[in-house]
């Protein structure tokens, strides 16, 4: 019983998406069984799934960052405008991730005041949206073509934005099960005061947990801006969302401690399967935004299910 | 005559008005086990607080194998070779039992890798199972988080943890503040017996208990407290529940 729970817990997204890629296929037939469709929905999914890998660093650190859509749309608009001033797209990608850390390290030792971390990230997300305003006077900045490679290109006939996807996955679970960081950030996530007393610095790795969310929420904006050829101040909270859900979804706690990067990929496959499913039935794509917000609701409620039943059958003395 | 792994001598603590600790003197020897009992507020705690390095004492003075010491914080009296295995346990409920007993000393690789800061799982997995084989401890498998484990496993993996480390150094005390409150019999059996070898092995263990039959199934020597000041302190073999009784509660004088 308990090793059925921890394979729902652990497995269960793997198995979910199975189930709904088939659902979609007998709904959806060959239009959406196909190469292309394969290829659309990962492509669809990589900016999500950046974004996620964000937050799941993160939760995995013990932190939420809610600030990451304003990040994004910071680290946008100061790359776009470098690549306009006519920098190069090193310097300007530099710059945008440099953004990012920054706005971490700011969330981070603000968290780190006693400052309540939910509301002090709520309120980075308006200064750095509204950063992103002024950068801009807004208007959207465009007419830059460095980009294209992390964009349009399409080495290998897949698009260049999966490629960052799993550049970034590979490198954050490598980071996150093989290194010292990635060991002691999940630690003080699952217990800041026991790490501490085994000599972890809890609250500098929180702000770590922080600087890597902004990095990831960088890169999002960068490849953001890089599909449009174009960086917008305006802040989308929907990617916000999508990310949040995937999180969820692949089973990170969001209380810290619990989870794995290739879960939350599944994650963000998922919600694009459904975004991609829904439209290939003609469903209008409102309907999309309240699907993925029950599929949220749904998957904490689905992760506190599982967590209690699991405390339950290993709390109990033996008699 | 080898000296105390641990010696307090004249302590007192104050807080303000209260005193919490009145010129208590007590030593453990490597390899004992000193039981320290005595009523809600009669100074237990506090004394391990002073021991741990939490508290720093008001008067008197400390001293780890002869040499006098003062820790200015729980990680520096871990440094000495004290190391207290909390009520609360203190793990990391998410992580499994090689990472919680090596948490914060982790083996990394070596070569170029070391700088990447690349964890030596393997060698942190087998050092886990050797050390919890020479405690005669059985968890099953150390890559089982503790989120999974029984309330008395948990225990065991805290008292491990502490052992770990005091192996490590070669000597140390461990303080055990209630090891056995909220733990079944067996639980409770598992962690006395732990007990028992940790001493074995040469570690001086302090353990802090209101559960008697404990103190007296694992206990060389039992001091008793009594409103701050230490009022019996002998072998466990001279003396029994009734006489240590008397002496929590008051009922019995001083001892001579």
């Amino acid at each position: 019983m308990t090793a059925a729970l921890l394979f729902a817990r652990d497995r269960g997204i793997v198995v979910l998406w199975g189930l709904l890629i088939l659902l979609m296929w007998a709904l959806g037939g060959s239009s959406f069984a196909s190469y292309d469709n394969a290829v659309l929905i990962l492509n669809a999914a990589a900016v999500t799934a950046v974004f996620a890998a964000g937050i799941a660093i993160g939760a995995l650190a013990g932190v939420l960052d809610l600030s990451i859509p304003g990040t994004a749309a910071l680290a946008g608009v100061v790359c776009a405008r470098q690549l306009v001033d006519g920098r190069g797209a090193v310097a300007g990608i530099a710059a945008g991730l440099a953004v990012g850390v920054l706005a971490g390290l700011v969330n981070g030792l603000l968290a780190e005041r006693g400052l309540n971390p939910l509301v002090v990230t709520i309120g980075t997300l308006s200064v750095s949206s509204g950063l992103a305003l002024v950068v801009t006077g807004g208007l959207p900045v465009s007419g830059f073509t460095d980009l294209e490679f992390l964009g349009t290109g399409r080495p290998l006939d897949i698009p260049a934005p999966v490629y960052v996807m799993l550049a970034v996955y590979a490198t954050g679970w490598l980071c996150l099960t093989q290194t010292r960081l990635g060991l002691r950030l999940t630690a003080v996530g699952g217990n800041a005061e026991a790490a501490r007393r085994c000599g972890v610095p809890s609250s500098r790795y929180r702000v770590i947990g922080f600087a890597g969310a902004g990095l990831c929420a960088a890169l999002g904006g960068i490849l953001t801006a890089a599909t449009v050829a174009q960086a917008d101040a305006v802040v989308s909270t929907g990617v916000l969302f999508d990310a949040l859900t995937a999180v969820a979804l692949g089973g990170v706690a969001l209380s810290g401690g619990r989870g794995s990067l290739p879960r939350v990929l599944v994650g963000a496959l998922v919600v694009a399967t459904i975004a991609n499913g829904l439209l290939i039935r003609d469903v209008p794509p409102y309907w999309t935004t309240v699907a993925t917000g029950a599929l949220l609701i749904a998957a904490i409620a689905a992760d506190r299910a599982l967590s209690v039943a699991l405390t339950r059958r290993t709390l109990e003395v033996p008699r | 005559m080898t000296a105390p792994a641990l010696r307090l001598r004249q302590i007192s603590k104050r807080y303000g008005a209260t005193t919490a600790l009145d010129r208590v003197d007590l030593e453990v020897y490597p390899g004992e086990v000193l039981g320290l009992v005595g009523d809600n507020g009669a100074g237990k705690s506090t004394l391990l607080q002073v021991a741990s390095g939490a508290h720093r004492p008001t008067a008197g003075e400390l001293c780890v194998q002869g040499r006098p010491v003062a820790f200015g914080s729980p990680r520096a009296a871990a440094a000495a070779g004290i190391h207290m295995v909390y009520q609360d346990l203190a793990l990391v409920p998410t992580q499994d039992v090689g990472t919680n007993l090596y948490l914060g000393d982790e083996p990394l690789r070596g070569g170029p890798l070391r700088y990447l800061g690349v964890l030596d799982k393997r060698r942190m997995r087998r050092e886990a199972d050797q050390a919890l084989a020479r405690l005669g401890v059985r968890l099953g498998p150390t890559s089982r988080p503790v989120e999974l484990l029984s309330a008395g496993q948990r225990q065991v993996v805290a008292l491990a943890r502490a052992a770990v480390r005091v192996m490590a150094a070669g000597h140390g005390v461990l303080l055990l503040d209630e090891p056995t409150a909220a733990l079944g019999p067996e639980q409770s059996r598992q962690v006395r017996q732990l007990i028992t070898r940790l001493a074995g092995q040469g570690v001086a263990v302090v353990v802090v208990t209101h559960d008697l039959p404990l103190c007296f199934a694992v206990t060389h020597r039992v001091a008793v407290l009594h409103r701050g000041r230490k009022v019996a302190d002998l072998p466990t073999a001279e003396t029994d529940l009734d006489a240590v009784v008397g002496w929590i509660t008051g009922a019995r004088p001083h001892q001579p």
